[in-house]
């Protein structure tokens, strides 16, 4: 049953945990540079999510057994140990974006490991169709990767990163009115320790001028990795419909749309906030559609008869809307 | 001379065609699961007050009976968790899911006999449960063993009840909810020799 209190305090305890290593981390070296405050960046997302985890009871199996496992197992992981290496001053550009492309690859491969897609049973895709789709969505994640990247180096500010994160708080809310729990659930903490994470490390490159010019690529790389994973399970081992975890997916790319000439250099506060308006409004949308199929389809597992509409037929009783309401 | 030697062969291959026709009657019988006439259900606790029922649709199996050395006999079942029919689609497809079965991770549920002994009225049957990605074994109490000769095909049925917890099938605690952790199964299972 879904606990909005644990979730709340999970995400708490997730963004203060990852804020205080950022802020702990910089404020005890006294010549902090953009390498330590991305190292730091890297800590405080990996432990935050190791406490906010913990926090909502999220047990996950070793070795892993299941998409959920896979991800916050091996995924999640990697991708801190990639963008921690490309931190570093010394790491050529394009070796940290062959690491990034290579992960990107990779990951629904992952993912879908001993699953029945990637089987010789009936219900399994052809060598075609599974290399397609793995192709497919490797794509996809590494074109979101790149785009979103890309932007924040070209016109940083912290709206990117909470831009990236309406759409996991979205993924993780829609994954559960879809009926995966476990799976909406992993969705908070993430989108805590980058909320946390983001709002320190741009308290600290205001304070300092060395960390001025900080850039935000890891936060960026974890969460559009985080979010790809999180809509990637729900959509192949839960029951998210194809359309809204694309629409989620690339919500994020709308960001883009500041960077047209006429809105270009306005203010920054007036860029920041017409992000995240164009990221909300599809998403809102999504989670009203989702909403829509929930009360329709889970709402009377719940017990929740008002949801729905009642129908006198018995023969309703095998139907999606079950006539008497039986709850769960 | 030549007479003589063909009577011997003849007796020959007539007694290997009799020896070998009398050890098949000793040997044990194989029997293919019949869908048609078996079922595989289940029901749990909801809220402790009542019971839901459910079975599974697609069921395959086999089994091999010994009657004169039962240790020899085998039983393989195997269910299709994607069949899972509770009578409430959106209920089936909650439960097709990662927080209960994750069928498209673990899309059946298996069976295997590792020994078998004879007990009054039916047989008990030691094996290996796999449900949900976790093996444990278990001990199945099979009732009957009747046979019936239906049409020319020989037929043999059993059934057992078996107490399961989810807990201990790598089900997360946390979606146990309102449904009980233990889930009561019921097989009922009618063979025709192959």
């Amino acid at each position: 049953m879904p606990e909005p209190l644990l979730y709340l305090k999970a995400m708490g305890t997730a963004a203060i945990v990852s804020a205080i290593i950022v802020l702990a981390m910089v404020l005890a070296r006294r010549h902090a540079s953009t390498t330590w405050l991305n190292l730091s960046c890297i800590l405080g997302i990996g432990l935050g999510l190791v406490v906010g985890h913990s926090v909502v009871s999220l047990r996950l199996a070793w070795p892993p057994v299941n998409g959920l496992d896979r991800f916050l197992t091996i995924t999640v992981p990697l991708a801190l140990s990639i963008e921690l290496i490309a931190g570093f001053q010394n790491v050529p550009r394009w070796v940290a974006w062959l690491l990034r492309m290579s992960l990107a690859a990779t990951i629904p491969r992952i993912l879908l490991h001993g699953s029945v897609y990637l089987s010789d049973s009936p219900e399994g895709w052809t060598p075609w169709q599974a290399g397609m789709s793995l192709a497919v969505c490797g794509a996809l994640l590494a074109g979101v990767w790149s785009l979103l990247s890309w932007l924040s180096q070209r016109s940083p500010g912290a709206s990117i990163l909470l831009a990236l994160s309406l759409p996991i708080l979205c993924a993780g809310l829609t994954v559960m009115m879809a009926g995966y729990i476990k799976g909406g659930v992993a969705a908070f903490p993430l989108l805590a320790t980058l909320v946390g994470t983001t709002v320190a490390a741009r308290l600290m490159s205001k304070r300092s001028a060395a960390l001025s010019n900080f850039r935000t690529p890891a936060i960026v790389g974890i969460g559009v990795v985080g979010l790809f994973g999180l809509l990637f399970v729900g959509r192949f081992f839960g029951r998210l419909s194809t359309d809204y975890a694309l629409a989620m997916l690339l919500s994020p790319l709308l960001c883009w749309v500041t960077e047209m000439p006429q809105l270009r250099h306005r203010k920054p506060w007036f860029v920041g906030s017409l992000r995240l308006v164009l990221v909300a409004i599809p998403l809102l949308v999504v989670l009203a559609a989702a909403k829509r199929d929930f009360d329709r389809k889970m709402a009377p597992l719940l017990g929740n008869t008002q949801a729905f509409p009642q129908s006198n037929s018995l023969m309703d009783s095998r139907s999606s809307t079950n006539a008497i309401g039986r709850p769960l | 001379m030549r007479r003589a030697f063909s009577v011997w062969v003849m007796t020959l291959v007539i007694g290997t065609v009799v020896c070998a026709g009398s050890q098949s009657g000793f040997a044990a019988d194989e029997y293919a699961y019949d869908l048609v006439h078996s079922s595989v259900s289940f029901k749990a606790r909801h809220l402790d007050i009542s019971w839901i029922h459910g079975r599974f649709n697609e069921v395959e199996g086999k089994f091999s009976l010994d009657r004169e050395n039962p240790a020899k006999s085998t039983f393989q079942l195997t269910i299709k968790a994607d069949s899972i029919d509770t009578a409430n689609k959106a209920r089936d497809e909650h439960l097709r899911q990662p927080d209960y079965f994750d069928t498209k991770q673990f899309p059946t549920i298996e069976f295997k006999s590792t020994s078998t002994k004879a007990i009054e009225g039916g047989y008990e049957v030691t094996g290996n449960f796999t449900m949900h990605g976790t093996t444990k074994k278990i001990v199945l109490v099979l009732k009957g063993g009747k046979e019936h000769t239906f049409k020319e095909v020989k037929r043999v049925a059993f059934s057992t009840e078996l107490a399961l917890k989810r807990s201990d099938f790598g089900f997360d605690k946390n979606a146990i909810g309102p449904i009980g952790d233990e889930a009561l199964i019921i097989i009922d299972c009618e063979g025709m020799r192959k």
